[in-house]
């Protein structure tokens, strides 16, 4: 039992990523950019453009790890075979006579299929990064985890600053700054990547990859089927997020209690009030002062 | 006397330019680095809600100049990141400075005296980090002159060169808010040092690079333990500037605002009044900036 199972997660570990399940990942990433409101006109009158954000989307994450690399950003343009792939792909999605292709991808089994397998890729990138990484810097794991995590998921940033350059987009709310739900699991990953590649974590690693891809997957469809964006981490998160950063809340919380028990006194208001005026004052001085 | 007096002073110097960064300077320029990020309008808000963009925010002040001088040498630009001590120590900084109960951090770092003693720390540091940008640039250009001024003007003025970046990480996009046009006076005293080290490592400058590290140590820090201890935003600089401005790039430099208004005595050629102008101009200029740099921050 142990054997096969042994032999399973190896073998799936070993697939190859090459023609399938990269091709369902260029055509996830170049739907996602169809959606976009006005990229078919683009498309339309300007293939160029279009073209490169279809690449940015395709090749985000290892554009944005070569960049904090010091590689060549452009290296992703020496894979040939990639790069026709991606390209043929955008072609038909947007050029394909009467819209065939987004036609059959509104079919939502053949949508979660593509998203299935395009979080399969997730899990080989995150890998790749990880032990790129590692070949640069021995023991410097923040790096591992930086590099790990900008391969998974720096795509968004890469095509958020396109949008930026192109004037479509300007970061006024700050919805950008929340994390997506993707950015999310793929920071978990890499550091649990790393963790196993520096031997924190005693378990092999095709198992690892088997059991954080199965975990990936399941959690995509169950996203993509309930129409739900806030499954399974929102709770644990809640729960990290109040252990870490909510000191401050229960105390004042706590203080508020105090304060309207003796509201007499008043001298814990006080003592709040010239707090948040200091804060005033400070952002009175705000300038630069660095 | 005098010869031991002078040994002694050299020995001083020597021994300061040695004395390891790491733990006591490197704690105070991390504090008072996140200090400031603690100052920008909205930044406690973000922390609540948005924990990583302001952890990346706070090691964007704290290591700014390592990222953007690594950026212009073409090294990777997360390498500083390999350094895992210093970043958790910055990474408690930032934590203690933003969810401490009752702010208690907060408070006692902010607390003026103890506070001036941080900002003359960081200075240390600051200098330091010129001298040893410096130095890399010149093992990699041995000639490159505006390579070697470019790095160490960078790796002293840090997070500053980087604004546009960092406001963005915090979720604001003002283009015209550029520290490159309103620079602030340590990223012109970085500058200014930056030529005198290139100076120094080129030989022009006859003195060793220890003393040159003290003296401009102990200019930085005084200038700035007093810029910080009076609330002032002025800089030292503005004097001899309003001097030399106007001879290097034309009288219309600080009185361009004032021209419909001083047009006849332009013309009349009153030798005091025209030189006295241009720091009046530029006084109230500053002022005219400040105030619109309130208006934003409230």
């Amino acid at each position: 039992m142990h054997y096969l199972w042994d032999e399973m997660t190896l073998t799936f570990s070993r697939t190859s990523m090459f023609p399938f399940f990269d091709i369902a990942h260029y055509l996830v990433s170049v739907m996602a950019l169809k959606r976009r409101p006005g990229a078919a006109a683009v498309a339309w009158n300007n293939p160029l453009s279009s073209w490169l954000s279809a690449m940015l989307h395709c090749f985000g994450g290892g554009i944005l790890s070569c960049m904090l690399l010091a590689e060549p950003p452009l290296k992703f343009l020496t894979n040939h075979t990639n790069i026709l792939l991606a390209s043929s792909i955008w072609y038909i999605v947007f050029f394909c006579p009467r819209d065939l292709v987004s036609q059959g991808y509104s079919y939502l089994p053949i949508q979660l299929l593509a998203a299935g397998m395009k979080e399969v890729t997730r899990t080989w990138k995150i890998v790749s990064g990880v032990t790129h990484a590692n070949s640069y810097y021995r023991n410097g794991w923040i790096v591992m985890i930086a590099v790990g995590w900008a391969r998974g998921a720096g795509g968004v940033i890469v095509t958020s600053c396109e949008e930026l350059l192109k004037g479509d987009w300007k970061p006024e709310g700050n919805e950008w700054l929340k994390l997506s739900f993707p950015a999310k699991v793929t920071l978990l990953g890499s550091i649990i990547f790393t963790l196993q590649h520096t031997n924190h974590l005693a378990m092999s690693k095709h198992d690892l990859m088997f059991l954080y891809t199965m975990f990936l997957v399941t959690i995509k469809i169950t996203m993509m089927i309930t129409k739900d964006t806030t499954v399974t981490l929102a709770p644990f998160e809640d729960t990290l997020s109040r252990m870490l950063f909510g000191w401050q809340q229960q105390f004042s919380l706590g203080e508020r209690k105090r304060e309207a028990k003796q509201s007499s006194n008043g001298t814990a208001s006080s003592g709040s009030k010239r707090i948040t005026e200091d804060a005033g004052s400070g952002k009175r001085h705000a300038k630069k002062e660095d | 006397m005098d010869l031991l007096s002078a040994l002694s002073l050299g020995e001083l110097a020597l021994s300061f330019s040695r004395v390891p960064l790491f733990p006591v300077f490197d704690l105070s320029y991390f504090i008072v680095s996140i200090i400031y990020l603690k100052y920008e309008p909205g930044s406690v808000e973000l922390a609540r809600r948005h924990p990583v963009a302001s952890w990346l925010c706070a090691m964007l002040h704290c290591f700014g100049s390592y990222i953007l001088a690594d950026l212009l040498l073409g090294e990777p630009i997360i390498d500083y990141f390999s350094n895992s001590s210093s970043i958790l120590l910055a990474s408690a900084v930032w934590y203690l400075i933003f969810f401490c109960p009752l702010d208690l951090f907060y408070t006692c770092v902010c607390f003026l005296p103890v506070k001036l003693i941080f900002v003359a720390m960081k200075e240390v540091v600051r200098v330091r980090k010129i001298a040893v940008g410096i130095h890399h640039a010149h093992h990699h250009y041995h000639h490159g002159w505006f390579v070697m001024i470019a790095t160490g003007w960078v790796k002293g003025s840090g997070v500053a060169l980087l604004s546009n970046l960092e406001q963005l990480l915090r979720g604001v996009w003002k283009p015209e808010t550029n520290e490159i046009l309103h620079m602030s006076f340590p990223t012109k005293a970085s500058l200014y040092g930056a030529i005198l080290f290139t100076l120094q490592q080129t030989r022009w400058l006859p003195v060793s690079k220890a003393s040159l590290i003290f003296i401009f140590t102990m200019f930085m820090v005084s200038c700035k333990v007093f810029l910080t201890a009076t609330h002032s935003h002025s800089s030292p600089f503005d004097v001899l500037e309003g001097y030399i401005c106007p001879v290097l790039f034309g009288a219309a430099w600080g009185g361009d605002h004032h021209h419909d208004n001083h047009g006849a005595p332009h013309g009349s050629g009153l030798g005091t009044q025209h030189s006295g102008l241009p720091a009046k101009a530029r006084e109230e200029l500053s002022e005219g900036s400040r105030k619109k740099k309130t208006k934003k921050a409230d």
